[in-house]
């Protein structure tokens, strides 16, 4: 699966959670919206009964004074109540619509009211004439109580209603409680849910970026160190095809690289099969040169003597020409390490190389374990040189060492000659000699032979020197040679 | 007079003109034949060479038609020339050959290039007629 899709899904898995939390939380706001408008509702019907009740009380004492002070300005309560009533009565139907409990409580207070009416309605009539019929009334009902007992039962009915109200407003609070409870339980799981598959699914993908990218980089430095590995990928996202193409890349480096190095040693084989091809006819000629030498002895005219010692003279050169390629394509042969000791190396080269003339001075050098050939063909070469190019009046060679942190650095000085700064990177290149072609001495590939030995084991040379003063020349070589795998 | 026959095998010309010098610069009778690859020479073993087969053949190794070893194999191989002692002319790099050459029984080695000036070389053309070959000639009947 890609990266950006894994990506996305957590997010959308995250979103609907915080939906579905603030959802619940909705619906429970609108649930307690609803509550409050409907509490709002039942005060006004709570209100309204008590108005109902006190107006329909209000007529009955208007009524009982009436009676009483038998004067009819006492009936104003009684006759106002005769328009509010039924108004109030009207406006608590409207309220309580959807409850028929309540509404047949209305009407049975209607009915025992207009009863009620009635009955006062007539003894009021009556007793302005102070008829029989009063009295029979007074007597038959008022004596007995009916009206008191008529006013009770609105009371009781009233009471009824008010109770029944209450008890509908409690069901109401405890469905609201509940449902708060409800809300409240499952918005504090899905807030867990989305902190936690939040975290969960950051980490995973944290973890699955920082591991996929950890083995890119450490392809990459296997590559950098030239070891052309390969990294399994069977996922399928962004990063494979980064993967694929360091891959393809670690694979064709190793390709060349491989191809490089046959190379290389097919041209040292090549150089070296060459060399030694080459030698044999020059033998030849030499051969044919000493034998005419030997049949013609003293027939030779000193012309031709001049000729005949000319082709030796070449001859020679040739063979260090080809000698030196010969050791210069055997270079890359490793020789085993062993404990060096450099003072013995360089005074043993000091007693076969330096003639008597030339003083010689020499610090004191390390004791280590190192490719002792190769030092010994690099010091050989550079005092070799150093007698090469000093005159032996009044010639000097220096050789020093200075310890760096994982290298020696040696030198080799002398007053002779000097060597033009112009000329101080070609000396180091293969066949470059700055002296005449009949100086059988140089060929040119000495200094290239042991730049290649010092770069091989990592150390870098180089020369200082001016026209006639002399020069040195300054390498730096490994202090322990390491076991190469 | 005893004279001694050698057979060189060898196809470079400048080394069958140092084995001749080599040869005449000491005093000895001998008679020379040269073959310039493995093929001549076993023409020569079975013709102008039949009646008086050669006591030393001077047997060089890279050469063309038929090399130094297969040339060996065959003679080894065959009755007559079972016992004539034969020497490599080997340089020294060719080591390698010299395992199969020490199996089919070889007298000696010696080393090219043939004409080293250094006659102490115990390995060089000039010792070897010088020692060996005088040393051969002794023991022939």
């Amino acid at each position: 699966m890609k990266l950006s899709t894994q990506i996305l899904l957590a997010f959308a898995l995250v979103l609907i959670l915080s939906i579905l939390d603030t959802s619940s939380n909705y619906i429970l706001s609108l649930k307690v919206k609803e509550n409050s408008e409907f509490l709002s509702k039942s005060q006004e019907i709570i209100r309204n009964s008590g108005r109902l009740h006190k107006a329909i009380i209000e007529m009955q004492s208007s009524f009982r004074g009436f009676l009483l002070a038998k004067d009819t300005n006492f009936l104003t309560g009684y006759n106002e109540g005769m328009k509010t009533v039924p108004a109030l009565m009207n406006e608590q139907r409207n309220l309580v619509t959807q409850n028929s409990f309540q509404r047949l409580l209305l009407d049975s207070i209607e009915f025992i009211h207009k009863d009620w009416m009635n009955y006062a309605n007539t003894l009021i009539l009556t007793s302005q004439s102070a008829s029989e019929e009063y009295w029979q009334i007074f007597n038959s009902k008022l004596r007995k109580l009916y009206g008191k007992k008529l006013n009770d039962r609105i009371a009781e009915k009233f009471q009824e209603f008010d109770r029944s109200e209450y008890k509908i407003r409690e069901g109401h609070s405890a469905n609201l409680l509940s449902s708060i409870q409800t809300t409240h339980r499952f918005s504090f799981i899905f807030f867990a849910l989305t902190i936690v598959i939040g975290i969960a699914t950051t980490i995973y993908i944290v973890f699955l970026i920082s591991t996929r990218i950890k083995s890119l980089v450490s392809l990459a430095e296997n590559i950098s160190k030239g070891n052309f590995s390969k990294v399994i990928d069977t996922r399928r996202d962004e990063l494979t095809r980064l993967t694929t193409s360091l891959n393809t890349m670690s694979e064709s480096l190793n390709k060349n690289i491989t191809e490089l190095e046959k190379r290389n040693e097919e041209l040292d084989k090549f150089a070296y099969v060459v060399s030694h091809d080459l030698k044999a006819p020059i033998r030849g000629i030499h051969n044919v040169v000493k034998w005419i030498e030997e049949d013609l002895k003293d027939d030779v005219s000193p012309r031709l003597r001049e000729y005949l010692n000319i082709i030796p003279e070449r001859t020679k050169r040739m063979e260090d020409l080809i000698n030196g390629l010969l050791a210069y394509a055997r270079l890359r042969e490793k020789t085993i390490p062993q404990i060096t000791d450099v003072n013995n190396l360089v005074h043993n080269l000091i007693q076969t190389l330096v003639p008597r003339e030339i003083k010689v001075k020499v610090s004191i050098l390390p004791l280590f374990r190192t490719e002792q050939l190769k030092l010994d063909q690099v010091f050989s070469n550079l005092i070799s040189n150093a007698v090469k190019y000093t005159p032996p009046e009044n010639g000097n060679i220096i050789i020093k060492c200075e310890t760096l942190d994982d290298f020696y650095r040696f030198s080799v000085k002398d007053n002779g000659i000097g060597i033009d700064p112009e000329y101080h990177d070609k000396i180091f290149e293969l066949f470059q000699t700055l002296r005449e072609k009949d100086d059988v001495e140089s060929t040119g590939i000495g200094l290239s032979i042991i730049k290649r030995i010092i770069e091989d084991q990592h150390g870098t040379i180089f020369v200082m020197s001016e026209l006639g003063k002399g020069a040195e020349f300054i390498f730096t070589w490994p202090k322990e040679k390491t076991i190469e795998s | 007079m005893k004279k001694i026959v050698i057979l060189l095998v060898e196809d470079d010309k400048l080394d069958v003109i140092s084995v001749e010098r080599s040869l005449s610069k000491f005093e000895m009778e001998y008679e020379l034949y040269s073959a310039y690859n493995g093929k001549e020479a076993l023409a020569m073993l079975d013709g102008p060479l039949k009646l008086k087969p050669p006591s030393v053949i001077l047997l060089d190794l890279n050469m063309p038609k038929m090399n130094g070893i297969e040339f060996l194999r065959v003679i080894r191989s065959r009755e007559a020339f079972k016992n004539i002692k034969v020497f490599i002319m080997t340089t020294s790099s060719e080591m390698t050959d010299r395992v199969t050459t020490d199996q089919l029984g070889i007298s000696g080695y010696i080393i090219k290039p043939l004409n080293q000036d250094n006659s102490k070389n115990a390995d060089s053309m000039d010792a070897f007629v010088q020692f060996h070959l005088r040393k051969i000639l002794a023991e022939t009947v």
